[in-house]
């Protein structure tokens, strides 16, 4: 039964599923080092998921539908930023209540805008074909053959680590989010970096969002995302707060996420709700493993008051 | 108490003008929102059926706050108490009514508590993230729901579709107002009330709780066991949780079909919210949430917007919530 083909067709959805988790983990990690949590980050996906397929429907272009997608995420992100930030309100209290909104506002406008009954679809951005390297046989298939944005977004992962690590922004980022008190005393503008933070997480969200409606799928339902968002906050916290640590337990959710999909589109008698839980179970039974001695930025979730 | 009023009212006008933006009766809307609870005896013991469900979650998700915890999860551990309380059901066929009923509220509350332990042992014992892992278990739920319907308690006149045998009457949480679905199930949260206040007010554990909700350190210092207290707080209220969905099921509902979630878990975290985590603030606060509730699900079928609109309506509420507190704090100064 396990032939050639199904362990090709297996891993090259493995890497095919790594955007829709690694754009929002990467970004929202951005924006914890600097002490924000934004637990609303699912929300976020699902507005730049219906904005994408929206404008992507109008314009014809799935590119626009992305632009248009991160548009849309930075404004929510910088609702999000006014209220944690200058409000200095609960941050989880916020992020429930963004994922909330975004959870039924995408649906709302959905129904609103398109007619019920019908399907409508939208085109997306497709796999590229990256010369001769794709005609290895299955290599090229799993790893020559992808969407953009798989790429875009394993690329992301040492963009991020030199933007946290190398640049002044970044330990400016990281210093407010250690201790904004002291950050602070060394003029840094706490607020600016904070807002900056959250708007990079949001923007990446936004494309991970996009991507669903516009490269997995080419259409729009309630709750698409289906929890990615949460997956990617897990995939963080698994990561323990550092860029390149995200991969390992990313790419084990998303190989068993594909396998178990996979198992069910070559019929084996088990229940799809059966096997949709296993993702699910396999990443939860790692946190003893992975999970342990977190480092979250210690700063997380603190609300800053400027000067006081 | 003020500012969350007029959270409330901002947030209930916001989710009035996003009917008008999308070209819904607003006349229509408002008035079914704002009069339908009220305008019959059906309507308003609405009211208290959504109360029943609402108090007896948020009376644990406000016990886990005032230990600074988030279950954020009790949307799972309500699918699972409804799961067990229906298998209790149809089970223990060999049990009489009327004990049987007792079992199943049991069952229930077992059942939110299985699907809590896991966040609670990896909370105490590793430091897991209480929020994401709660979070993942609310993805399983829906699946293991489907699962449940499927196999262990399809019913037997359910003719292929998902979906249980309808409890007998004399399975059912009796009804205290005829020609209404409020039952009894009020006089158990009611109940439970007393219990989470006494809990709260009038013994160390109470107190422990709010110790380690403020200052963990200084618990520390007191020599509570923090672990314990995490666990016996997060336990709690997933046995909650379970015992609100069991309470539902069987006292309004009857029956499982894949659409039965509705939401409340995550209602009931507003509801905490909204009563300072207080038990009489959360007790009062369920009472004008489920208002609310009721006439946003009257106004929904009635103006003809998606129910999804509902949700947006929440999300603003959360927001509006949290601007009140900054209010709040910044006129203490």
């Amino acid at each position: 039964m396990v032939d050639i083909l199904f362990v090709e067709a297996i891993l090259y959805q493995t890497l095919k599923l790594v955007p829709a988790i690694l754009f929002a983990s990467l970004g929202e990690l951005v924006a914890e080092k600097s002490g924000v949590l934004n637990l609303g980050v699912e929300g976020v996906m699902l507005m730049a998921a219906f904005t994408a397929f929206d404008v992507t429907y109008m314009t014809g272009n799935p590119w626009i539908g992305i632009l248009a997608a991160i548009l849309v995420s930075l404004v929510l992100g910088l609702a999000f930023s006014f209220f944690a930030v200058n409000l200095r309100v609960n941050q989880v209290v916020i992020g429930l209540g963004l994922w909330l909104f975004g959870l039924g506002l995408s649906d709302t406008l959905y129904r609103a805008f398109f007619a019920v009954g019908v399907t409508p679809t939208v085109p997306i951005i497709g796999d590229m074909d990256i010369p001769y390297l794709s005609s290895i046989p299955v290599i090229g298939r799993i790893f020559f053959e992808q969407n953009p944005l798989v790429y875009i977004s394993i690329l992301l992962i040492p963009v991020v680590s030199f933007f946290l690590y190398k640049t002044n922004l970044g330990m400016k980022i990281q210093a407010v989010g250690e201790n904004p008190r002291a950050a602070e005393t060394m003029g840094v503008d706490v607020y600016k970096i904070r807002y900056l933070a959250v708007l990079i997480g949001a923007a990446f969200a936004g494309v991970g969002g996009a991507y669903f409606t516009i490269s997995l799928l080419s259409t729009f339902m309630l709750n698409i995302t289906f929890g990615r968002g949460f997956i990617a906050l897990a995939m963080i916290y698994f990561g323990k707060w550092k860029p390149y640590r995200i991969f390992l337990p990313l790419i084990i959710f998303s190989f068993v996420d594909s396998l178990q999909l996979g198992v069910q589109a070559i019929g084996v008698p088990i229940k799809y709700f059966f096997l949709n839980m296993i993702p699910y179970i396999t990443i939860i039974a790692l946190i003893p493993i992975l999970g342990r001695r977190a480092e979250a930025p210690a700063a997380l979730m603190e609300p800053y008051k400027k000067g006081g | 108490m003020g500012f969350n009023a007029l959270a409330l009212a901002v947030g209930i006008l916001a989710g009035l003008g996003l009917v008008a933006a999308i070209g819904g009766d607003l006349r229509l809307a408002t008035t079914s929102l704002l009069l339908s609870p009220i305008s019959s005896t059906y309507g308003f013991a609405e009211i208290f059926v959504r109360v029943t469900v609402l108090l007896i979650m948020g009376l644990g998700i406000a016990l886990g706050l005032r230990a600074g915890l988030w279950n954020v999860g009790a949307e799972g551990q309500y699918i699972v108490g409804s799961v067990l309380a229906i298998a209790a059901a149809f089970y223990l066929e060999s049990v009489p009514p009327p004990l049987r009923i007792v079992l199943m509220m049991l069952a229930g509350a077992a059942g939110g508590l299985i699907w809590i332990v896991v966040p609670a042992v990896l909370k105490a014992k590793f430091g897991a993230n209480e929020i994401i892992v709660t979070l993942l278990l609310n993805l399983i739920a829906s699946n293991f729901l489907l699962y449940a319907l499927d196999g262990p308690i399809r019913g037997k006149a359910s003719f292929g579709y998902l979906i249980s045998d309808i409890l007998p009457p004399e399975l059912r949480i009796p009804k205290i107002l005829p020609q209404t679905r409020l039952g009894l199930g009020i006089v158990i949260a009611a109940a439970l009330v007393i219990v989470f206040y006494l809990l709260s007010e009038r013994t160390s554990f109470g107190l422990q709780v709010r110790t380690v909700g403020r200052n963990q350190q200084a618990a520390r210092y007191a020599g509570i066991r923090i672990p314990r207290i995490i666990m016996l707080t997060l336990l709690i209220s997933g046995a909650m949780a379970g015992l609100a969905g069991a309470v539902h099921v069987s006292g309004v509902i009857f029956t499982l079909d894949p659409g039965y979630p509705s939401g409340y878990g995550f209602i009931a975290i507003i509801v905490a919210m909204l009563g300072g985590t207080s038990v009489i603030g959360t007790t009062i606060a369920a009472v004008v949430i489920s208002y609310f509730v009721v006439g946003a699900e009257a106004m929904q079928s009635a103006a003809g917007v998606p129910f999804a609109l509902v949700y947006t309506m929440e999300g603003i509420i959360l927001f509006s919530l949290a601007a009140g507190q900054y209010l709040m704090t910044i006129r203490k100064r």
